[in-house]
């Protein structure tokens, strides 16, 4: 009898040191391709055409001119730095944090564009700029950033991770 | 004294341990912070390269490559009609667009026409930016091959022949060279060698991206914007919709006692004389 009542919390405890443990860092592992995969494949659609990526921050008309072309220039080669270090596993919280501050202004950017009633493609994955009305498409782009928002804050919360250099730099 | 000696033993042994301790944590800020370093290095590292090549590849703004007769700031505006017509109409079309190619099929031969009887010249901007949402190239070296047309004195013609032929948006047949080669043809004097050879060699790229992000910074957002001297008449003019009598009419208003330019069949403009080009500023709301 007395031994029945100590099972519950000692398996309790068992799960929980697997999920934080092993399980949370394969899980981690997951999330941090996952995330790597969203910034590659993104940094890589904007970079052939720097007119396009520059027209695609310009259709947002929040910035002014002069800041259009650095951030449409530069925001790919970001975007595929933050895929290089997930891919790494290095500095993952940080990587992280920078991740979901960004996708935090995308998610505001495309919802201050649909607030205005301008109507644009979001560019996340190349393309962008002005597009026809019946073309917009705020509420998927919404939703899908808030998705890899998610997996951000997964890697804020559980930055230890299986095959990571931070792992690795640890040991 | 064997006590005392124990009791400094073991406090020995935790200072020891306490140094060890204290040691392990001060190592391990140490990483964090050189990663953290690493991480943020690698990241402005990034965006400067990011910023450096693209500023680098989306040179020159200015083409260093106009067609033969491009007018305008930069050259970057192809005309067709007598440049001395009293009125302008200016166009701004992309080779793929499909509201473009209706409005051409429909607008055309009233515009070839009122060019032909001296009463209106037209300033085409060449834009391309379908390829961007579709993909492929057909706006690309559409735009391309317009502006060979222009280089060989048949921009008007072809420009007419490709859009009666565009085909679906989704179809990118203009990013085939030999379809813009072909539909060369039907234009009688334009298929040479020096053409095909500017249409393969994408010799106008440069030009054509520059109009591009010169159209990207103007107000128009969509295609084709039409502006008949500089007030936008597509879809309508005021309350009045387009349609081919209605653009007659309003040339015909617009030139009231004015004298009208070089007559006859005039498809491709003289070298540019002294014809300001339309400036790209938006009509004031």
């Amino acid at each position: 009898m007395a031994s029945q009542q100590t099972v519950r919390p000692h398996a309790q405890g068992a799960l929980r040191r697997t999920v934080d443990g092993s399980a949370g860092e394969w899980i981690g592992l997951g999330v941090r391709l996952a995330l790597a995969v969203v910034w590659g494949w993104a940094g890589l659609a904007k970079i052939s055409d720097p007119a396009e990526a520059a027209q695609a921050v310009r259709a947002y008309e929040i910035l002014p001119e002069s800041l259009v072309k650095p951030v449409g220039w530069g925001l790919p080669f970001l975007e595929l730095a933050l895929a290089l270090l997930l891919l790494l596993g290095l500095g993952t919280r940080i990587v992280a944090i920078v991740s979901a501050v960004l996708l935090l202004a995308f998610i505001a950017g495309i919802a201050s564009a649909w607030a205005r009633g301008i109507s644009i493609d979001c560019g996340c994955f190349g393309g962008g700029g002005a597009v026809d009305e019946s073309k917009t498409e705020y509420l998927q782009e919404v939703l899908r950033d808030t998705g890899f928002l998610l997996l951000a804050a997964w890697l804020i919360y559980r930055p230890r991770t299986k095959f990571s250099a931070d792992a690795w730099l640890a040991s | 004294m064997s006590e005392k000696n124990r009791e400094g033993k073991r406090t020995a042994r935790e200072r020891m341990m306490q140094e060890r301790a204290a040691e392990e944590a001060r190592s391990r800020r140490n990483r964090k912070l050189v990663v953290g370093g690493v991480v943020v290095a690698v990241i402005a590292a990034a965006v400067v390269t990011g910023v450096v090549v693209q500023n680098e590849r989306s040179k020159p703004e200015t083409p260093v490559a106009a067609p033969q007769g491009a007018i305008g700031d930069k050259s970057l505006v192809l005309p067709a009609g007598p440049a001395n017509a009293p009125s302008v109409l200016t166009v701004y079309e992309d080779p793929r667009c499909p509201a473009c190619g209706t409005f051409e099929r429909t607008f055309s031969p009233t515009i070839d026409q009122l060019q032909d009887q001296g009463k209106l010249y037209s300033n085409v901007h060449v834009v391309s930016f379908i390829d961007r949402s579709l993909g492929g190239n057909g706006s690309k070296y559409g735009a391309n091959a317009l502006a060979c047309a222009q280089d060989a004195g048949h921009f008007r013609d072809y420009h007419d022949v490709l859009y009666r032929n565009q085909p679906d948006e989704t179809d990118d047949s203009f990013g085939d060279k030999q379809t813009l080669i072909a539909l060369s043809k039907q234009v009688p004097g334009l298929d040479t060698p020096a053409f095909e050879a500017c249409v393969n060699d994408n010799k106008y790229a440069g030009w054509v991206s520059a109009v591009q992000q010169d159209f990207d910074k103007s107000s128009y957002k969509s295609t084709p914007t039409v502006l008949l001297n500089g007030t936008p008449i597509y879809p309508k003019k005021g309350d009045e919709q387009i349609s081919p009598e209605n653009l007659v009419k309003w040339v015909d208003e617009a030139n009231a006692g004015k004298p009208l330019g070089t007559t006859g069949p005039n498809g491709q403009s003289p070298a540019p004389t002294s014809t300001a080009a339309e400036s790209n500023t938006p009509p004031s709301p």
